[in-house]
């Protein structure tokens, strides 16, 4: 399966937790991701919510989403448009959370994607590319995985099971 | 469903092997399988998400009502309206559901999944908290999972797995006298980093894990979290969770002869320290509580260090035993007349102001030394507040004097 989209590079530094993504208390507040959006990485990275665009990508330069079992971490992240997370590692429940909520999240060496750049992912492929060049390389995910994407997540897939429709 | 752990093949194996979904096999690392968790357990914080996310999809029942439980504990005491709503929406949506509901004030999931004995040996258990891990305690594989998994694990009564990989850390030696097993592992934590550990089942071997009473392997296995593990096991004398491993797992070893107590710095637990590298930091809020540390032998310890003194002046020492059970038995043996007498706020059970979604949050500036497992900036509701954490020996001590201590200070 190919799968090819067009990001541009935010990059994040340090261990960042999933507080960081999203603090508790409005996750408590809350069940719409609209009306958690502008919190998104609220003391972690002060203003950094008003300058993402649709389209952006995340890339970390270390561990990315250890912590709360949250998945608004990531409904946090669709909902400002945020489209893919490239981290060299992840924390487990935010890496699942995202493939669930169909967010490729790529693991792989971070060091040539630089802040603003456009990048290309070839999810079939396992490339980032920009500018025909390839700057990273990951394995091919696994087919379950990839049919979660283009399931649009997990749930819409057990629905599909479920109900057969 | 749940099997007899036995030497040899690495528990997490045991266990996803004894509850796949269909014929698929081997379990081997790196493969995708599906299971059939025991239990599905909720917690209030994700409870909303849940139902929202049942309501989107169009799904209106569970597996086994039976074998789906609710527990209300991180909104204990709600001071928002906007989580006083939600907390409606999470009651009525259980209801409608039918299942096992555990209600505000009855205790912190993981505390209550040992107690009911949701936790068995070789169950497995998925929770939607990250501290689910606290199952390895217990001989239970416990998966913290995010609320799309919960619901499908609901649903369908199953879930899919990577089968990990498995690591042993080896304990030798035996700590000081002070140090407690949160001590240890964020010891561990600070000197491996979590590389050795992220995503893998850690089986923790020695005589030191082996002798530990429950309440303090619960700790131990409630920060597998933090270390980055998807799962953790710690040995028991009784041979409910096996002592030793596989032949040939990889092995982390780690000589905790004479390790001394230690603090985090704000603002991750790997800035974990000796005790006395932070000594003398002044401190006016402690909490006790948190499914790290707030089970009968904490409380213990924090009112054999308080017994017949006094809380410092300005300073807040909140306790939050974490479960009903606790709190009652707590009461039953003394310690929290001790507390209560010392000047301690000892609040309903429940995971107290761990998360900061109830009071009381601390002040702009202060600083805060807790027995929770991890230290996040705006972790307890206020970023601008800076969060130490220790055992609670340490967080009893420090309550006393407003600044923490010593190792030559503690008793």
């Amino acid at each position: 399966m190919t799968h090819t989209s067009t990001y541009r590079v935010r990059r994040v530094t340090g261990t960042v937790s999933t507080d960081d993504i999203i603090p508790a208390r409005y996750k408590h507040m809350h069940t719409d991701p609209k009306l958690l959006a502008p919190h998104l990485f609220e003391a972690y990275l002060p203003g950094f919510v008003d300058t993402v665009e649709p389209g952006d990508a995340i890339v970390s330069d270390s561990v990315f989403g250890i912590g709360s079992s949250r998945e608004q971490a990531v409904s946090t992240l669709l909902a400002n448009g945020i489209g893919l997370v490239i981290a060299p590692r992840f924390g487990r429940i935010l890496f699942r959370n995202c493939w669930n909520l169909a967010l490729p999240a790529i693991e792989t060496d971070t060091d040539r994607l630089t802040e603003g750049m456009t990048i290309s992912l070839d999810l079939g492929r396992g490339e980032i590319r920009c500018e025909g060049t390839v700057l990273a390389t990951f394995p091919e995910p696994p087919p379950f995985l990839l049919e979660m994407i283009s399931h649009g997540g997990l749930l819409p897939r057990v629905k599909t099971r479920v109900t057969g429709a | 469903m749940t099997k007899k752990l036995e030497r040899g093949a690495p528990l997490a194996e045991q266990i996803i092997a004894g509850h796949l979904a269909g014929g698929e096999g081997p379990v081997t690392p790196g493969r995708l399988v599906t299971v059939r968790p025991d239990r599905v357990y909720v917690q209030d914080g994700n409870a909303p998400t849940i139902a929202r996310l049942y309501e989107q999809h169009g799904f209106t029942t569970v597996f086994d009502p039976e074998r789906v439980s609710f527990v209300f504990d991180h909104s204990v005491l709600v001071a928002d309206v906007d989580m006083a709503d939600r907390m409606k929406d999470a009651d009525r949506f259980a209801a409608r559901l039918g299942v096992d509901v555990r209600a505000r004030g009855q205790g912190i999931s993981h505390v209550l999944a040992a107690e009911v004995g949701w936790f068995s040996p070789g169950a497995l258990v998925l929770g939607s908290d990250s501290h689910t891990c606290v199952g390895g305690a217990f001989g239970a594989l416990g998966l913290g999972m995010g609320a799309s998994d919960i619901v499908a694990a609901m649903v369908t009564g199953t879930t899919w797995l990577r089968v990990p990989d498995t690591v042993e850390v080896r304990f030798t030696g035996t700590p000081a006298r002070a140090t407690r097993p949160r001590d240890v592992l964020l010891s561990l934590l600070r000197d491996k980093g979590q590389e050795p550990f992220l995503y893998r089942s850690v089986e923790f071997t020695g005589a030191w894990a082996r002798s530990l009473s429950d309440d303090a392997s619960a700790s131990l296995a409630s920060l597998g979290v933090e270390l980055g593990a998807k799962c953790v096991f710690v040995p028991d004398e009784q041979g409910a969770v096996p002592t030793g491993t596989a032949p040939g797992l990889p092995r982390v070893d780690f000589d905790i002869g004479g390790l001394q107590p230690t603090v985090a710095l704000p603002h991750l637990p790997a800035r974990t320290v000796p005790l006395d590298e932070a000594a003398g930091t002044p401190i006016s809020y402690v909490f006790l509580g948190s499914c790290t540390n707030s089970r009968l032998e904490d409380i213990a310890e924090a009112a054999a260090v308080v017994r017949g003194r006094r809380v410092g002046p300005g300073i807040q020492f909140v306790v939050t035993p974490g479960s009903n059970a606790v709190y009652r038995e707590a009461m039953r043996a003394g310690y929290i007349d001790t507390l209560l007498t010392a000047g301690a706020v000892v609040t309903p059970a429940g995971c107290g102001t761990c998360v900061g979604t109830q009071g009381p949050l601390p002040a702009r500036g202060e600083n805060v030394l807790s027995t929770m497992n991890r230290n996040f900036r705006g972790r307890m509701g206020n970023p601008e507040a800076n969060i130490y954490l220790s055992s609670p020996v340490v967080a009893a001590a420090t309550a006393l004097s407003g600044a923490i201590p010593r190792v030559e200070d503690l008793p």
